[in-house]
This record gives C-alpha cells, sequence and structure tokens, in this order.
C-alpha cells in the first residue's frame, strides 16, 4: 500500500504552548481516516499544519513522497492537498457554478487563465460533481444565498472538481440537520477510495456511518488508533473524554 | 417545477442577460462614436473627450475595485505618470521650445531656472535635464505613458500583495503614494516646472497629421480607445483569469487552497489598471493640452472613486458611464454660480447614499431592470406552455 500522507513528529510551539506535539501517522492512499479528540485537542491545528496555513516548529509531512513541510497553501493545494474549513468556506457572491468552475482548475497560472473557454475534461469533471453533489438547481444562485448544507456540499464538491488526493475535512456536518448529515455521509462514502480522506468530526452516529480508522488525539499528542471498536473500549481514551461528557 | 425545467429557465434567464449586457456595450460604443453626428460643436466634442478619459479612468477603478476588490486611492499618480509622460514628449514639440536659441529644442522654463552661463541643451541646462533627451522622440514619450505606470505599478503590488497586505492598508498606502510622488514632482521644479505643471504643448502628431485638440479627429481618438479600453476590459473580467480574481477578491484563503495563487492574480490586475490609467493620462494631455501636480491631487483620485460607487464598481461600463455621467452634468451645474458652491455638497451627498443603498450603483438598476423584465418573459412563456400541455390533454 502507497502512503499518501506521512506525518512525523509534527510539532507547532504557540509560545511554549504546543497546540501539536510532535504527531506522528500514516495515512494511506484511498484510505478514510477519522481524527477525534475533544476540543482544543489539536484537530483543528494539526489541519493547519498539513495545509500549510500554520508554519509547524518541528516534525514534517510529506504527500506522496514528497516534502511538503511548511510551504505556501497554494503549493500545497497544486501537489494534491484540498482542505473543508470548519466554517463552510465558499466563494459567496459567485455563483454555485462559477464556485465549481473556479475549483477545476487545471492550470492555475494567470496568464495559461486568460481564455474564455474551460478544457473539456475540466467542464465534464464540473458535470460530474454537480450531479454527485445534487446542486442542479442551484447553478445559477449566488453562493452566499444557498442553505447551510448546500453550502457545505459545494465546498465539497468544489475538492472533489480540484482533484484532491488527500482532503482533509474539519467537521463537514457541524449544524447540520439529521437529513442533511445523512446526505453529507452519502457523498463521502461515494469520494472514498478516489481520494485519500482526513476527517475531523464530532458527531458518533456520522463516524460510525462512514470510519474505517480512528486516530485519537488529546492534548495535541497522538492518543490511540485503530479500528472503531477497539477505540471505543481504549481506558485511555475514555479518560481523556471523561472531562467532556465522553463519547456520544 | 422539475430541476430539468428549473435548469433550462435559468440558462435562457443567463442568455438573455448576456444579450442585454452586449446591447448595452454595443449601443454605448455607438453613441460615444456617433457623437460628432449629432454635436458639430468642437468646444463641446473637446470637452466630451476629456469626459471620455474620465470614464477610462472608471473603467480602471472599477477593474481594480470591483473586480480584485483592491481600493486604489491613488490612481492619480498612474494617471499623472502617464500624463506627464505624454507632456514631455508634446512640450518639446511645441514651437516655443524650438526658439530657445538652441538647434534642438528645450523647453521654455528650463531657461528660466537655469544657472547663468549653463548651455542651452537638454543634456546640461538643469541637472537632472538629461531625462528629458529621450523624450524628443513622441513615440518615446507615448511608450512610457503606459510602460512607466505598468513598472511602477508592478513594483508596487509586488511588495504589498505579497505581504499579503490588503483592504484599508492598501488604501493608505497608495494615498500616501501619490502623495509622495506629487511633492516630489512640484519639488523638482527645473525639470517639471513643480506647480505650474507643463503647458504651451505641441500636438500630437501621427505620420505626419497633426491632432489638434479641437478637432473631430482628435476626438474620435479618444473615443475609440475608449471603445477598444472598454471590450478589451471585457474581455479581460470574462476570461477564466477574472473570474479567479472575483474568487479572490471574494475568499482569498480559499483561492489558495484551490491552488491559486492570490498575489499573482491581485499583481496582473492591479498593474493593468495602473496601465489603463497611465493610457487615459496620455489621452488627457492630447485633448487638454497641459499635465499639472493637481492630477496627483488626494481629491482627484478620491473623485475617481465617487465616479465608479455611482455608475457601479462592479460594472466597468457602469463605472465608465458613471464618470462620464458625473462630470458632465458638474460641468453644466458649474456654468451657476450657486451650483458651483453646491456641487461637492451635492456629490458628497449622493456618495454616501449611494454607498449605504445602492452597492451596485446605476448599473445595479440597470441589471435588477433586466432581470425583472427577464423573469416577465419566462413567465409569460411558462404560462403559455401550460396553457398549450392543458389544452394538449384536454
Ligand atoms: N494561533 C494560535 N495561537 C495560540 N494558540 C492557538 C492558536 N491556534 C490554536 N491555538 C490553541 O490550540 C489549541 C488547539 O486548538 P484547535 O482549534 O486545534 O482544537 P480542536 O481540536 O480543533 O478543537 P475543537 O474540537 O473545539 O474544534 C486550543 O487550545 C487553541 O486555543
Ligand atoms: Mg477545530
Amino acid at each position: 500500500m502507497t502512503a499518501a500522507l506521512t506525518i512525523d513528529g509534527l510539532t507547532v510551539d504557540f509560545g511554549g504552548f504546543k497546540a501539536v506535539d510532535g504527531f506522528t501517522t500514516v495515512v494511506n492512499e484511498g484510505e478514510l481516516r477519522v481524527i477525534l479528540g475533544p476540543n482544543g485537542a489539536g484537530k483543528t491545528t494539526l489541519m493547519d499544519l498539513i495545509s500549510g496555513k500554520t508554519a509547524s516548529t518541528a516534525g514534517d509531512v510529506h504527500l506522496f513522497g514528497e516534502n511538503i513541510t511548511n510551504r505556501p497553501e497554494h503549493i500545497i493545494s497544486r501537489h494534491g492537498v484540498g482542505r473543508k474549513f470548519q466554517i463552510p468556506s465558499v466563494f459567496r457572491d459567485l455563483t454555485v457554478r462559477q464556485n465549481l468552475e473556479v475549483a477545476a482548475s487545471g492550470d492555475p497560472g494567470v496568464f495559461r487563465n486568460l481564455r474564455l473557454h474551460m478544457a473539456g475534461e475540466d467542464r465534464a469533471r464540473v458535470e460530474d460533481v454537480i450531479e454527485l453533489t445534487r446542486l442542479g438547481p442551484v447553478l445559477g444562485t449566488i453562493a452566499g444565498e444557498l442553505s447551510h448544507g448546500q453550502m457545505q456540499w459545494l465546498e465539497l464538491g468544489m475538492l472533489i472538481t480540484q482533484q484532491a488526493k488527500v482532503i482533509l475535512l474539519d467537521e463537514p456536518t457541524a449544524g447540520m440537520t439529521g437529513a442533511e448529515t445523512f446526505r453529507t455521509a452519502e457523498i463521502i462514502n461515494e469520494m472514498k477510495g478516489s481520494h485519500t480522506i482526513l476527517v475531523v468530526e464530532h458527531d458518533m452516529a456520522f463516524v460510525r456511518e462512514i470510519a474505517e480508522r480512528i486516530t485519537v488525539m488529546h492534548m495535541g499528542k497522538l492518543l490511540a488508533e485503530g479500528p472503531m471498536e477497539r477505540i471505543e473500549t481504549d481506558p485511555k481514551v475514555r479518560e481523556a473524554y471523561l472531562g467532556s461528557g465522553g463519547i456520544h | 417545477m422539475t430541476v430539468q425545467e428549473t435548469s433550462t429557465n435559468s440558462g435562457a434567464v443567463r442568455r438573455f442577460e448576456r444579450a442585454a449586457d452586449w446591447a448595452i456595450y454595443a449601443l454605448f460604443i455607438a453613441i460615444v462614436l456617433g457623437l460628432p453626428l449629432v454635436v458639430d460643436d468642437v468646444f463641446w466634442l473637446n470637452r466630451i473627450a476629456k469626459y471620455l478619459v474620465f470614464g477610462m479612468l472608471g473603467i480602471a477603478i472599477a477593474l481594480s475595485w470591483g473586480y480584485a476588490g483592491i481600493l486604489n486611492l491613488g490612481q492619480g499618480l498612474f494617471f499623472g505618470l502617464g500624463a506627464y509622460m505624454t507632456a514631455m514628449s508634446l512640450k518639446l514639440m511645441s514651437a516655443t521650445s524650438l526658439q530657445q536659441g538652441s538647434d534642438k529644442p528645450v523647453p521654455d522654463f528650463m531657461l528660466w531656472n537655469a544657472e547663468p552661463g549653463a548651455v542651452t541643451d537638454l543634456c546640461c541646462i538643469n541637472k537632472g535635464s538629461f531625462l528629458w533627451i529621450p523624450f524628443q522622440a513622441q513615440w518615446f514619450g507615448l511608450a512610457m505613458a503606459i510602460v512607466v505606470p505598468l513598472i511602477v505599478a508592478f513594483i508596487l503590488s509586488s511588495s504589498i500583495f505579497r505581504l499579503r497586505v490588503s483592504g484599508v492598508y492598501v488604501a493608505i498606502i497608495t494615498l500616501a503614494l501619490v502623495l509622495l510622488v506629487r511633492l516630489l514632482i512640484i519639488d523638482a521644479q527645473p525639470i517639471t516646472n513643480g506647480f505650474n505643471g507643463l503647458t504651451d504643448l505641441g500636438w500630437l502628431t501621427i505620420s505626419g497629421f497633426e491632432f489638434d485638440p479641437y478637432m473631430v479627429e482628435t476626438y474620435y481618438v479618444v473615443a475609440g480607445s475608449l471603445s477598444v479600453v472598454l471590450l478589451l476590459g471585457r474581455w479581460l473580467v470574462s476570461t477564466r483569469a477574472g473570474l479567479i480574481l472575483q474568487s479572490t477578491r471574494d475568499d482569498p484563503t480559499r483561492a489558495r487552497y484551490l491552488g491559486y495563487d492570490v498575489a499573482a492574480y491581485q499583481i496582473f490586475f492591479f498593474t493593468i489598471s495602473a496601465g489603463i490609467a497611465g493610457f487615459a493620462g496620455l489621452l488627457y494631455v492630447v485633448a487638454a493640452e497641459f499635465a499639472s501636480p493637481s492630477f496627483m491631487d488626494i481629491g482627484f483620485s478620491i473623485s475617481m472613486v465617487v465616479w465608479a460607487a455611482v455608475g457601479g464598481r462592479n460594472s466597468l461600463i457602469g463605472a465608465c458611464i458613471g464618470a462620464i455621467l458625473i462630470n458632465t452634468v458638474e460641468a453644466t451645474a458649474s456654468e451657476t454660480e450657486i451650483f458651483k458652491e453646491a456641487w461637492k455638497l451635492i456629490i458628497g451627498g449622493v456618495f454616501i447614499f449611494v454607498v449605504l443603498y445602492m452597492p451596485n450603483g446605476l448599473a445595479g438598476i440597470a441589471r435588477d431592470l433586466v432581470a425583472r423584465i427577464q423573469r416577465k418573459r419566462v413567465d409569460e412563456g411558462t404560462q403559455t406552455a401550460t396553457a398549450a400541455a392543458n389544452r394538449r390533454q384536454a
């Protein structure tokens, strides 16, 4: 099996406080990995470090064998990392279709994009994603006017259009209704296999729906890693979650 | 309504909007180019030519403010640079520059500022006067009118956007810069004629033809240039790069995470916008026959932003028409003394009103109107279709 994402001893020191502290894990190609952890465990910060938003102070990150540690965000993205934010982040003044068209970045350079039309394969990809996310009826809608669920699906759709090889999802179901959560699980399950996915999630019903392997973080460190059944019964995990009411 | 229907309707809406958009461009260009057929007073044509130049500035502002989200409060810098570069060449072509007792042209003010006994020659009459030497070729001044703004804008924007400076800080930096350059120009009196600017210029001459500013041909040069810039700008914002630029305006972080080098897009469009402003400066000098440090007054740069806001900063043609309209109204109103006094107050009030209640300006109103007409058409279309279907069923 090929390692898609190799994180080795990753650390960030915010003036003495290590939000992520010597974190190490390997995510294989095509794997869907769930990251659990109580509030403030460092999950979002971990994604910031992988995607280049925050510079790490020690350790490194490799993507398919290539070192991407502390490169600028757009370079890391071009290597194949896509990211969904905790707060949905789409282009709010553009239409849904335009959002997807921007994401279909065959070539990101300015001069290469001085043309009116997208390449054929980019356009085909946009159509596929419209089908997958069922955004067809709202293509002409300004993204800022979408429902919360639709906005999240649009953001997911943009990551697929972008052809990200490794996708980081930070709480993709936060604030969703039951039906919306279910639909999101469907989309993520469809993405499985063709993408390597790293998901931070609190909703345990959702985690059971999608999870294969789980990594538990606590105070910036890796606490446990393994399949769902083992994690749920792990005494260390139970103890870490005591303060925040346990895994629910 | 089924999914299929909705998407066909939205397709029809988009086609209609695009058609309406092109119709407005075509109409505007037809009016601008056809105006001399109606107006035969060359003084008015000359006046309007100047307002068309301001319309070009509106396009430059809309491109950076509306499409890139970069509020440049120092656009006058690029306009001024374009104007001075052009005026330097035209100054050397004026009759007086040839009558200063040298066989080569020397601007009259350089003699007034010269040390006693200095040689009457651009090489050494004043400290720095050698900078004028290449401007003896008219094409050099015209080329520099665009190249210098491009270079200055490129250097400026590379430094600020690579450092991820944004929003109000960009506005402050550009504002400070235009003030600084204005002071430098005033200070360099011996080679710029300071406060007085460059006056008494020659005419633009292309293959022997002299463009007297009060000639219909000169009007056509300005109107034609505006049309070309408008269409090129329109093409630019319709390209994929234009769409990506708008995405960087909405959410630069998201754009970065899609692999775009946001700074590269900002630098490119900021620089193009400066080039357009420089070209406007060139045309202004051709039509108005002077260049002055007042082009770099803060008030002028802020006026440009007001024009674009009123016309609609998210629309190139809206901002362009806004600039032309406001200047035409201002000129007409200024002929009465009371209005002249009240004008600043009126325009200030209009600006505040637009910012608060009409963020898309006149172009926004036009767009809403088109959308309403289209909705009515679609509704009627659906009704006919439903009626037909009902009849078939019956
Ligand atoms: N730039 C920063 N400077 C200082 N401290 C920070 C910074 N960013 C994050 N932190 C701290 O790091 C810790 C981890 O935060 P993080 O957002 O990664 O947690 P999380 O696991 O995503 O939590 P949640 O489940 O609430 O989203 C928190 O205590 C937070 O306050
Ligand atoms: Mg978080």
